[in-house]
């Protein structure tokens, strides 16, 4: 019993460590700054700039976005990176599960997100004067929107490659998919009943829904429902990652 | 139990099974408690793959790993707290001072809060790093970023260390500082498995060597017990005053000779009865009116077993391959 306490703490600070020394070496890589910073900026200039939306709105928006984009930037990035130079080897042969390390991956892309958000929030709060409706909904919808999609991109990462160009084309190709049919740019209101359905689907939309949620005060969905599919999706994206580790091992890569 | 890693019919097949490479072909051999197993085949005989199935970074295609008689596959969680690992490449984070490198390690391998500063104090001195403690990898040399790889491998006191091939491409100093090192840890209690394709490596440094070849096992012994048992690759080195060249042909033609090698400014002729070609090879300086300027009769080197065994040629080194020498060399394979 004592012993599995241990273990636990044990796994526990080995997550911590691996995440810490993740963010300290990976932050002001051009590949994080790049895919992790300036893409969500982007997306939400080149999507908004022209039609009229409130400030709110906007935060609303940016902040999906940059949760999205931010935390899914790491994984298939750092993972990569570190097969190819080898240092990935050695957090693979440590005294640890997978799942630690993995969850520890997962904390970095998290991380990212989170920071990225709040710089976002504060440009919407200073800037542009924006209120939020309920704030500690928006804490959390971060926070849980951030895990999920550090999640989707820990599964690309895990594709076992030593190059991560290999995994950032599929990883954009599918999160552009997902920016497009979850109801950020359209309103999940004014969706055709068939599309609203393939709205559903994606994770993004109970993002986008839950910030609409706590910064304008009008989601379509059941905030709490919104919770309850980024935290379910956060666990199911695991899966791949445990898989594809798996495979790695066979291959050989 | 003294065997530290029992190995049973370890077979890994790259790709699919049937059309894939196969890499290692069903390998027996046991590591001992407190030895310096010494690893030891030419490029692609299947040694890094065995290194990764042993450190459970590779699945194996079929077989069994023991380590302290827990099976890997399993269990691995106790075999990898005891494991220390430095890999082919020197694996250092070159955005982390050494320092930063070593608390990083010492962290993931659990090594107590209140020992860690210490630990990496002793380490940094022993590589000769402590000076460079606060310095970024990336502006270190080869050699010191494999030093650094090598003290975050053992910064957890680990029971057994894998080294793959822990000192090619570095000056003659560090290797010897590398050798020294091992020794010492071996001294101290830890079991060593040591890949290398340097011969010299293997004959200074380890007890008992196996030598791989195209993912089997060719021979397992005491680098001396393994020359003992190649009495055919014996050799006689003969120098004549002048231009050798023109002046001693037919000498391969001497009974006895299997085959001849051109070593420096000598002759070695490889031979299995050294005395009798002795005899054979006076005469033949009197009766070419040679003068002969050295004349030695050497037994088999290691590097000569593992050639023979290997498939290389024996004698095709070239220049000089006595013991003494340093270790600089290695034996080119398939690659
Ligand atoms: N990931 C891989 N996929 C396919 N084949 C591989 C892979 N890794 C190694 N091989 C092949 O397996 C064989 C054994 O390779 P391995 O790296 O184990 O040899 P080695 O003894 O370590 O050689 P070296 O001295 O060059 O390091 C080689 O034929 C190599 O081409
Ligand atoms: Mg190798």
């Amino acid at each position: 019993m004592n012993q599995w306490i241990e273990r636990i703490k044990d796994e526990w600070a080995q997550a911590w460590t691996v995440a810490v020394k993740d963010v300290r070496v990976y932050y002001l890589r051009p590949g994080m700054i790049m895919f992790g910073f300036l893409m969500p900026f982007f997306m939400f200039f080149s999507f908004s700039v022209q039609r009229e939306l409130g400030a709110e709105e906007g935060v609303a928006r940016l902040l999906a976005l940059t949760v999205f984009f931010t935390a899914g930037a790491a994984g298939p990035f750092i993972i990569p990176t570190e097969r190819r130079i080898g240092t990935y080897d050695r957090l693979l042969a440590a005294p640890m599960s997978l799942i630690t390390l993995l969850l520890g991956k997962t904390a970095v892309g998290a991380f990212f997100a989170v920071s990225v958000s709040v710089i976002a929030l504060l440009a919407g709060l200073l800037i542009f004067g924006t209120t939020i409706a309920q704030p500690w909904l928006l804490a959390a919808g971060i926070l849980l929107g951030a895990l999920s999609f550090s999640t989707l991109g820990l599964a690309f990462g895990s594709i076992p490659t030593t190059n991560p160009g290999d995994v950032q084309m599929p990883s954009t190709l599918l999160r552009w998919g997902l920016l497009f049919i979850s109801g950020v740019f359209i309103p999940l209101s004014q969706m055709a009943p068939a599309a609203r359905a393939v709205a559903y689907l994606s994770p993004l939309t109970y993002a986008q829904d839950l910030m609409n949620q706590a910064v304008l005060g009008s989601g379509l969905i059941d905030p709490w429902l919104d919770l309850a599919v980024l935290s379910m999706s956060a666990v199911v994206f695991m899966w791949p990652s445990v898989w594809l580790h798996r495979r790695a091992r066979v291959l050989g890569r | 139990m003294n065997h530290v890693i029992e190995v049973e019919n370890l077979t890994k097949i790259y790709g699919r099974p049937g059309a894939g490479v196969l890499a290692v072909d069903h390998l027996n051999f046991e590591v001992r408690q407190g030895e310096i197993f010494g690893f030891l085949g030419p490029n692609g005989a299947g040694k890094t793959t065995t290194q990764r199935m042993l450190t459970t970074l590779l699945e194996p295609s079929e077989g069994r790993i023991l380590i302290h008689g827990h099976e890997l596959a399993h269990d691995a969680y106790p075999a990898k707290r005891m494991i220390g690992l430095v890999p082919e490449e020197s694996n250092v984070y070159t955005e982390l001072t050494a320092w930063d490198n070593l608390m990083f390690t010492a962290s993931l391998y659990r090594v107590p809060r209140a020992e860690r500063a210490a630990r990496a104090q002793e380490l940094l001195e022993t590589f000769g790093l402590w000076e460079k403690r606060d310095v970024k990898a990336e502006n270190f040399s080869k050699g010191m970023r494999r030093r650094l790889s090598i003290a975050m491998a053992i910064i957890h006191k680990p029971a057994l260390l894998f080294l793959d091939e822990p000192t090619p491409g570095l000056d003659a100093q560090s290797i010897r500082s590398i050798w020294e090192l091992i020794r010492r840890m071996n001294a101290e209690g830890t079991t060593i498995f040591l890949s290398t394709h340097q011969i010299e490596e293997a004959n200074q440094l380890c007890e008992r060597v196996a030598i791989i070849s195209h993912g089997k096992v060719a021979a397992i012994d005491t680098p001396e017990r393994l020359k003992a048992n190649f009495r055919r690759v014996q050799s006689v080195e003969v120098a004549f005053e002048g231009e050798m060249a023109e002046k001693s042909p037919g000498l391969e033609s001497l009974p006895g000779v299997t085959t001849q090698a051109k070593v420096g400014d000598k002759i070695r002729l490889y031979t299995e009865d050294p005395s009798a070609l002795l005899s054979r090879l006076i005469q033949y300086a009197e009766s070419h009116a040679l003068r002969v300027v050295s004349l030695n009769t050497l037994g088999p080197s290691l590097e000569d077993v593992f050639l023979e065994i290997t498939g290389g040629q024996v004698g095709a080194v070239g220049n000089g391959s006595q013991e003494d020498k340093p270790a600089k060399r290695g034996m080119g394979g398939r690659k």
